[in-house]
Parts: C-alpha cells; sequence; structure tokens
C-alpha cells in the first residue's frame, strides 16, 4: 500500500527543514565571499633610513609616526613627540601632517604646515631622524597577515550572481510557502511581491555591476537577503505595508549609493560638520515640533501621508560625524564638540519619550568616543552621566519604571501591560520549535507591534527559531567584518564610522531581541532590516553604506 | 590604524556580549518552551484547533470523557457528566489552567521543541489518558452540589491509593457548548474556571475541630485528664469577649466525644486555650494546613492558620475554624480530605492523584509518581483522633465525619457548610471533603446530602459492586 499523505507530508517536511540550512548557506557564502579577492598584503611604500639602512614597510592608508608604542611606525628617537606626525594616502598622492609635535616634521627641509605632499625619494625629517620614501616594491620581506585574510582557500568566491540567484530562490520559497497558507481569496499575492522584490533585488544588482562596474556585491546580498525576508513576512500580514516596506528599501537603496558617493573623501566629515550638526539637530527637533504621540513616543513625523522618524535619519549623521582621519584624531584631541552633539541627540531622544532610541545613541557615543580618543575615563564619565540620567527618568516617567518592574518577571504580569507582549513573543517562538509552522501559518501576526519592535517572535512562529537566530548572526557578524578590515581601509574615517555602524546595528539588534524575550527590559526598537518601517530600513541601508565603504576595493577597483 | 584596530574591542564586547545573550536565550528557551506554549491566548493550542489530534481523556471505567472525532473536540454525551468534570478534564480553551487538557496539553497536542506545535502528520501520535474519576460518582456529586446554587466543591479519594475518585467544583459550564463571557453574565461565571477541590481555600468552622483535638491528643492537653472538658452554657467569656455555640444552644457538660459529636465551640475554646497558640501552631502547620502540596504538579491552595499570641479570645475563636482578620482560619477541600486520609491510614497520607495510566509513555513524558505518602500526625494521635470523630452511615457506608458550619455573616445567616470525613470500611478506604460556600444553610443538611449521594456511587467504584 502506498500512503500519498506520507509523501506529501514528507515533501513539506522537507521544505521547511531546507529554508533553515539555506539560510545558513546563504549567510555563510556571503561572508565567505567577503574574505576574498582581496589586494594581497604588501607594502603600499617604505621609508628607508639613510644612516641605519633600516627599511621600513608602509602598510596602512594612514600611519601614525610617533615615539609611542601604539604608533604605526615607531621611531626610537627621544626627539620624536610621542605622536609626532601621520603618513596618509590620498587619491593625489602621499601627504605628511604633523599632529602638534614638540620639534616639528620637515620635507626636504621644508618645515610642515598642515598636510604636505611626499614624493618618491622625497626626505622626511622627524627629530633628528631622517626617513626617504621609497616605492612598496622596494620592501621584500614577507608580512604578516590578517586572521580574517589569512588561509583563504584558492577557490575563487562565489560568483555575485549566483550569490543573488541563491537569495531570489529563498525569497521564492518563501512565496511558496505563504501561497500555501492562503486564506482563499489572495492565493496568488505572495508570487507577485515576490516578482516585485525581484525586480528590486536584480534592479541593484545590475545597477551596481554594469553602471558602478563594481566586483563585489556580497555586502548588498546580505542586506538584500535581510531586506527580502522583512518584505515577504509581511505579505500575510498586511499585505500594503509590504510594498511600503518594498518601497523603503528602494529609498534606502538609494540612499546606500549616495552616501559611498558623498563619503568618498574621508575629510568631507571634518570640513563640513558644523553645518550637518546644526541640521542634524534641527532635523530631530520637527520631532518635537511637528511629531505627534504615538505608544508614548513623539518620534514620528506626518507630511501629509507620508510619516517618517528623523531619529533614525540622524543615525546615520551621528557616525558620519563621529568619525575622522587619523591626522585630524590627533590633532583635535578633546571630544568637546562630539559630546555635545551627542547630549543634544540623546537629550532629544528621551525628550520625545523614544528611550530606545536614546539609548542607542548613547551606546553609539561610547563607541565613536572610545574610538577617537582611547580615552577609557571619558566612557566611565559618561556611563556614570547615564545612570543618573536614568534613575532621573525612572522618577519622572512612571510608565518606564513599569517595564523595569516586569522585567525577568513577565509570567506574572501576562495580562498587564508590563509583560504582556513579552509573553506572547516567548509563547509564539517555542510554538514555532526550530522549522516554524509556515509563513502565513502563524497567530503571533495578530498582535500589535508584531511586524516591527516583536519581529523576533513573528520570524520564529512562522520560519522556525534557526532562522531567526541566523539572521540576527548575520547582522551581528558585521561587526566581525568591520573589525578585520580595519586596518585595511582607506582612512580612520573608515574604519571608525564601519565599526561604529555595525556596533549601532548590534546594540540595535540586541535591544530589539533581548526587550522582546525578556532578557532585557524592553525599550521598542527595531530589528535592523527585518522589522517593518519605512524610516528604519533606509536608515539600515545608510549605515550599510559605511561598511561598504570601508572596503578599499569600493572605491578603487573598477571591473 | 592599529590604534584605531585595538580600540574597537569595546564593539567586539557587545557583539560577544550579543552572541553570549542568544546562547542564553537559547537555553532558556530549552528549559522553558513547554511551559511558554500552554498559555491561554496561544491560539496554536486554544481553541478546538489545538485538540485536532488529542487522544482520549477516559474515567476509571473507560468512559470516554474526550476525545477528537474527525477534528472536532467531542466531550462525554451526558451533559451532567461534562459539567461536573469540567475542572478535572477541562475544555477546548485553555482558561482552567489546573484541568488535565490544560496541564498536559503540549503532549496531548504532540508537542516537541523540535516541531514546535507543527510537527508533520505522519509523526504525530495520540496518547490516550485514564484519569482515577468515576464519572456517575462526579454527576451525582456534582447535580447535588449545584442545586445548592452556591460555591463549592466536593472531593472523593482511596487514601490507600491516592486516587480520586470524585472531583467537583461549582459554578461550571458544559465544555461543548462553553458560554461566552460577558460583562453582563460574568457574575453569573465569577470564578468559573477556578477548581475549588484544588484551587480554593475557604474558611472551615467546626471542621477545624479535628485540628484542634489531635493537638490536645498528642499534647496530653490536662483538661482531657479531667471528666469533663467544661460546663457549656451556650456561651461564655473568654479574654476580651464571648464564644457562642451554634444558636447559643447550652451542652452541659462535655467531654471530648461528645464535644466533637455536638460540636460544642465552649469546649474546644478551652481547649484552644489549654493546649496554647504555640503548639496549636504546631499542629496546624505539622498537618498541613498552611502549606501546599502537589497534586499531579498542580499546588494546592494554602490554607491558613495563625494562632494569636496574646488575644485569648481570637486564639478561642481559631480553635474552632473561625478567627478575625489576620486570624482568619482557611483550608484548602483537597487538604481537609488528605488530613481525614491521614487519621483514617493511622497518620500517613497517600498523596492524591488523578492519572490512573496513559498510552505512548504519556505519564513518564508527565513526570507523575505515585505512591508518594507523607506523616501528617503520629499515628497514636490518629487512632485517638478517629476514636472520637462522630460516627455516620453514608450512603450505606459507615463512616466518621465532622460537620461545620463557618459563619461568615452571622446578621444575614451565611455560611460556609461543610462536610469531612472517611469510610471506616476496609474494601472501600475512601476520605471526603464536601463544601458549600455561602450558603443559608448548614454542614449537617447542606454538605452532609451531598457526600451522602456520592459516597453509596463512590463505594460501587471501589468495591465493583
Amino acid at each position: 500500500m502506498f500512503d500519498t499523505s506520507v509523501v506529501f507530508d514528507a515533501g513539506v517536511v522537507g521544505l521547511r527543514m531546507l529554508m533553515p540550512l539555506f539560510a545558513i548557506v546563504i549567510v555563510y557564502q556571503c561572508y565567505a565571499a567577503m574574505r576574498r579577492r582581496r589586494r594581497p598584503e604588501k607594502p603600499l611604500v617604505s621609508l628607508y633610513n639613510p644612516n641605519t639602512g633600516g627599511m621600513i614597510p608602509v602598510v596602512f592608508w594612514e600611519n601614525s609616526i610617533g615615539r609611542s608604542k601604539a604608533s604605526d611606525i615607531i621611531v626610537n628617537d627621544l626627539s620624536v613627540s610621542r605622536n609626532h606626525c601621520v603618513l596618509l594616502r590620498r587619491s593625489a598622492g602621499w601627504f605628511i601632517s604633523d599632529v602638534g609635535s614638540l620639534t616639528g616634521t620637515f620635507v626636504n627641509g621644508v618645515r610642515v604646515n598642515g598636510r604636505a605632499q611626499v614624493l618618491i625619494d622625497d626626505i622626511i625629517t622627524v627629530g633628528n631622524t631622517e626617513y626617504q620614501l621609497k616605492r612598496g616594491d622596494d620592501f621584500t620581506s614577507p608580512l604578516r597577515t590578517n586572521w580574517f585574510f589569512s588561509k583563504v582557500s584558492d577557490k575563487p568566491a562565489i560568483q555575485a550572481w549566483k550569490l543573488m540567484l541563491m537569495v531570489t530562490l529563498f525569497h521564492l520559497f518563501m512565496a511558496v510557502e505563504a501561497m500555501f497558507w492562503n486564506d482563499g481569496t489572495n492565493v496568488y499575492s505572495p508570487l507577485v511581491l515576490f516578482f516585485a522584490l525581484a525586480a528590486v533585488e536584480w534592479g541593484f544588482f545590475s545597477v551596481s555591476y554594469f553602471a558602478l562596474r563594481r566586483v563585489n556585491f556580497e555586502l548588498e546580498a546580505l542586506g538584500l537577503f535581510l531586506t527580502g525576508i522583512g518584505v515577504m513576512m509581511l505579505v500575510r500580514q498586511v499585505e500594503r505595508s509590504a510594498y511600503v516596506q518594498l518601497i523603503a528599501s528602494g529609498i534606502g537603496i538609494a540612499l546606500y549609493c549616495v552616501i559611498i558617493k558623498f563619503i568618498e573623501d574621508p575629510d568631507r566629515s571634518d570640513k563640513i560638520r558644523i553645518p550637518v550638526m546644526i541640521a542634524a539637530v534641527v532635523f530631530l527637533s520637527t520631532s518635537i515640533l511637528l511629531g505627534k504621540v504615538t505608544n508614548g513616543a513623539a518620534n514620528w513625523v506626518y507630511i501629509g501621508s507620508i510619516s517618517f522618524q528623523p531619529s533614525e535619519f540622524v543615525k546615520t549623521i551621528f557616525i558620519f560625524i563621529g568619525a575622522g582621519a587619523l591626522d585630524k584624531l590627533q590633532t583635535k584631541r578633546n571630544l568637546i564638540e562630539f559630546i555635545i552633539f551627542s547630549i543634544v541627540c540623546v537629550g532629544l531622544c528621551a525628550l520625545m519619550g523614544d528611550f530606545g532610541t536614546a539609548l542607542i545613541f548613547f551606546v553609539t557615543f561610547l563607541l565613536i568616543a572610545f574610538m577617537r580618543s582611547g580615552d577609557i575615563k571619558t566612557v566611565i564619565l559618561a556611563v556614570a552621566a547615564a545612570v543618573f540620567g536614568v534613575v532621573i527618568v525612572l522618577r519622572f516617567k512612571p510608565y518606564v519604571a513599569s517595564r523595569f518592574e516586569a522585567w525577568r518577571h513577565v509570567w506574572e504580569y501576562a495580562n498587564d501591560p508590563g509583560g504582556y507582549q513579552q509573553v506572547r513573543v516567548l509563547t509564539y517562538v517555542a510554538s514555532g520549535g526550530l522549522f516554524g509552522v509556515g509563513i502565513g501559518n502563524g497567530y503571533f501576526k495578530q498582535y500589535f507591534a508584531s511586524e516591527s519592535d516583536l519581529v523576533f517572535g513573528l520570524v520564529s512562529e512562522e520560519m522556525g527559531v534557526i532562522v531567526a537566530i541566523v539572521i540576527a548572526l548575520a547582522v551581528a557578524l558585521l561587526m566581525i567584518y568591520a573589525r578585520a578590515i580595519a586596518t585595511r581601509t582607506r582612512s580612520t574615517f573608515y574604519s571608525i564610522s564601519s565599526c561604529c555602524a555595525a556596533g549601532l546595528l548590534v546594540v540595535q539588534l540586541s535591544l530589539n531581541i533581548f526587550g522582546a524575550t525578556d532578557i532585557l527590559p524592553l525599550t521598542g526598537v527595531t530589528f535592523p532590516f527585518i522589522s517593518s518601517g519605512g524610516s528604519s530600513i533606509i536608515s539600515c541601508w545608510g549605515l550599510l553604506a559605511f561598511i561598504k565603504a570601508a572596503d578599499e576595493r569600493t572605491y578603487s577597483i573598477k571591473r | 590604524m592599529k590604534r584605531i584596530l585595538r580600540r574597537s574591542t569595546l564593539v567586539l564586547i557587545f557583539t560577544i556580549a550579543f552572541i553570549v545573550g542568544i546562547g542564553f536565550f537559547t537555553v532558556e528557551l530549552v528549559m522553558g518552551a513547554k511551559d511558554w506554549i500552554a498559555q491561554p491566548y496561544n491560539a496554536h493550542v486554544s481553541g478546538s484547533s489545538g485538540l485536532e489530534e488529542a487522544g482520549k481523556i477516559l474515567d476509571r471505567n473507560g468512559n470516554v470523557l474526550a476525545e477528537t472525532v474527525d477534528g472536532e473536540r467531542m466531550y462525554n454525551g451526558d451533559e451532567g457528566v461534562r459539567r461536573a468534570l469540567l475542572h478535572t478534564v477541562g475544555d477546548n480553551s485553555l482558561n482552567i489552567s489546573t484541568a488535565v487538557q490544560s496541564k498536559y496539553r503540549s503532549l496531548l497536542t504532540n508537542y516537541s521543541l523540535i516541531w514546535g506545535l507543527n510537527m508533520p502528520q505522519s509523526m504525530r501520535t495520540s496518547r490516550d489518558i485514564t484519569l482515577t474519576v468515576d464519572a456517575p460518582t462526579c454527576k451525582t456529586a456534582y447535580e447535588a452540589l449545584e442545586t445548592t446554587g452556591c460555591k463549592g466543591a466536593c472531593v472523593i479519594y482511596n487514601y490507600k491509593t491516592g486516587e480520586v475518585i470524585c472531583s467537583v467544583s461549582n459554578p461550571s459550564y458544559d465544555p461543548q457548548n462553553p458560554p461566552e463571557i460577558t460583562e453582563e453574565n460574568q457574575s453569573e461565571y465569577d470564578g468559573v474556571y477556578l477548581d475549588n477541590v484544588l484551587s480554593s481555600a475557604f474558611t472551615p468552622g467546626s471542621i477545624f475541630k479535628i485540628v484542634t483535638a489531635a493537638a490536645a491528643l498528642e499534647n496530653n492537653a490536662p483538661l482531657l485528664s479531667q471528666p469533663s472538658i467544661c460546663y457549656c452554657n451556650g456561651t461564655e467569656t473568654f479574654g476580651s469577649s464571648d464564644v457562642h455555640c451554634y444558636g447559643w444552644m447550652p451542652h452541659g457538660s462535655v467531654d471530648l466525644r461528645r464535644a466533637m459529636s455536638e460540636s460544642c465551640n465552649i469546649a474546644f475554646a478551652h481547649l484552644a486555650l489549654d493546649v496554647g497558640p504555640e503548639k496549636m501552631q504546631s499542629m496546624a502547620d505539622k498537618i498541613g494546613i498552611n502549606s501546599s502540596f502537589n497534586v499531579d504538579d498542580t499546588p494546592t491552595a494554602k490554607g491558613h492558620y495563625k494562632a494569636p499570641e496574646t488575644d485569648d479570645n481570637v486564639l478561642a475563636w481559631t480553635g474552632i475554624g473561625q478567627g478575625f482578620d489576620e486570624y482568619e482560619d482557611k483550608v484548602n477541600p483537597m487538604q481537609m480530605a488528605v488530613i481525614c486520609g491521614a487519621i483514617a491510614n493511622r497518620g500517613s497520607a497517600m498523596n492524591p492523584t488523578y492519572i490512573k495510566s496513559g498510552t505512548g509513555g504519556i505519564l513518564e513524558m508527565m513526570g507523575i509518581k505515585h505512591n508518594e505518602s507523607h506523616n501528617l500526625i503520629n499515628s497514636d494521635t490518629a487512632q485517638k483522633v478517629d476514636d472520637v470523630m462522630p460516627s455516620y452511615t453514608l450512603g450505606g457506608v459507615n463512616a466518621h465525619a465532622k460537620t461545620g458550619t463557618a459563619e461568615i455573616d452571622v446578621s444575614n445567616n451565611i455560611n460556609n457548610a461543610w462536610f469531612v470525613g472517611y469510610s471506616t470500611e476496609a474494601d472501600c478506604p475512601l476520605a471526603f471533603a464536601c463544601v458549600v460556600a455561602r450558603t443559608n444553610g448548614i454542614g449537617d443538611n447542606t454538605a452532609r446530602p451531598i457526600v451522602d449521594a456520592a459516597m453509596a456511587q463512590a463505594a460501587k467504584a471501589v468495591r465493583g459492586y
């Protein structure tokens, strides 16, 4: 006897088990491809010391020179300051910039004021030490390689179009699943949405490949993979939102391209920071002036039928302002300007009642401040101030305190505002098991905020907890990538901005997932790339641009 | 550049913290998932859809109490049985959290950590659970309880095996046609999701004299060595105020046996003072009034006994099962049945259970342990208490029992009527407790008839004839 129901069952089971596996493969392929096709680890130029005959390789685009052990090029000469000068590469060539040394920096005997160009065979004098700039090829000894790029197999990376095909196929499977769980009226609507999504994905791919002639697309593929999951999750919930999300993603991708172009010059942030800061503060203030209070926070601005959250866009600006080139970091040591800007941003968010975003800004501030100055005292001081601030907030905003009250005891508050949302997330995460109940087959979608703040529950219920964790890790690993390329960027501006953008995403991710699952108090922030919300998805793509820009190939290598 | 890399460690710490957090969440998920899914709002398990694949629930004789037919959950054909066993079996919703269909919903619905609540059809197995309850006994008891129109409970269990034969709670409803509870009818259904047998505690009145008697006997209270405890005039001043017998009826000169059978408050007031607050408290604690115990994973409601250190009048009232305010006595019906079982069984009480057997390894998964017993009082004291317990014949079964009437509102004649005790026949080792709360009746005319009707059936169920 042949039982067809068993075959059907096996098919459904097979597809459901395939999805998590497929997600793992895609995320793995994206990251594996990031390691490949890199410039070989070779000195860019080298410094020849005519007195000793020694040769120093210059491996970074920006190199600090000084007596300090932490300098990129250490000069053991008592007449050299701890941080003496910075040797940096720009599109116009190599420059040297004195960063407030006691004895000055000289090129061919002329004292340097600001940045001065250095040509091959020019003599650089720091203190009593002289160096002659030589070509990189003149240095022949091998260099130690970064772990991320070492032991990369010789196999070429997966080709970008194949990776894109996998991503699109994943979204197609999602659409098929959603078609299976129809309510009888909109059977084919997931397929229609899928084609719209695929058009955006392949449109972006074509622009990058043919118009911008970029060789690598893995970061974008990862972003599209996540964005697409967010869009497809909405099709059986509020179909209209799925299209809104898709359009917003398109705008986000456009912003992504614009930001990459805009920060091509790493010194631009320093030049235009004052007007940008003022613009950001004014923009953020519109929330307070024009904003309507929605769910306890006045962080929405409505213009006609379009609504947006200025705080989401300011995140991008925040990163842009915070980062800077190495010589600028070393000359302008104090952070006062950035601290004031941060206080205003955090303060405005707190004033709107959007404490989740205020917390994200604050942690990002800590990351930027520390990466710029290396000053742990500033960080400790800021944390102390923040703890004080939180105490004040809890005193005057009792509804925030009530969330803390339920924290780690949500089951006792299952039908009270303090724990209502979290217990439902936990219940539906557990109900989905490892493989989920199928897209559109869940019940959690009926709850308020299930597509935004609580989306971890929605993804876990419908696609299974494995997929939910894999996409969370996919976002978190951006930080590992940003850190791996931190010394291979074209400027510390990119190192700082990419690490901090990735850090911001991780902080936001933590607040979202752990808030919804009662590991941290619930703050109501979005899951990067997945949560429904136009402003949020646009800002995620904006932040991703900083990570893309940190890759030196983005600007140099054309296909 | 090297400095920047080093400083980015701070960002890395956040990322590592995030990954650790995900690990922590995974552990929490694995540990808690089974409890997380069994929530009344979980649409995967509540409602008929949750029980689509669930196995049968049977009574001790194999009568079907609930089964799934063509994806529909069907309950017993007799509405009386359905209403009587609502709190034991449960309904499609998960509102009655102590019912079998709620507590073991994850086992009945084929929940697994891997598949969640969406196990592939061909992998599902249906598991049946056989309960210890007897449907006809429950129906009889429930119908008698329901006619009082009051909140109440009746439980009968086998103190040798722990099997619960009868367990009913009022108010109830028909699980086949659950009522829609709205603002208009909610007073009618107030407390309907609560199983009064397990989850409620009521002021006991005179049934508490069993505890006071046990305390006096165990501690050899001086008054017991006299020919009579006291001379009862129907009322007497203790401390700052009076204690009176029910209806201010004088009992004359009473010994312990008469004090029990005629329920003389004055005599027990004397005994409570004679024993003293410390020893009263210690007996109440030992016998389990202030603690909760587990019946198949369900913790029973705690009772309450607190002996006042200084106020003699209140101490006297607590000794006769009343007390006031923070010293007000409360007992849980199941707890009282277990105490009676312990007296009948020479001090040791078998832990009650509702689960007789199951298929598909369901008992192992539930983690049910049968045949657990506790020593509530020493066997000597149990023997002595047994000697002074009044005798009754209930449904043809010889029994020792105690009535109780807790005066809740004297001016409106509102009482809690109680009847607790145990059969003295060796082939029918049953202990019982019945309470009718806020009634105009008294223990003897309100609670006793319910037990009387149920015991005849229960004895038949246990003896098999």
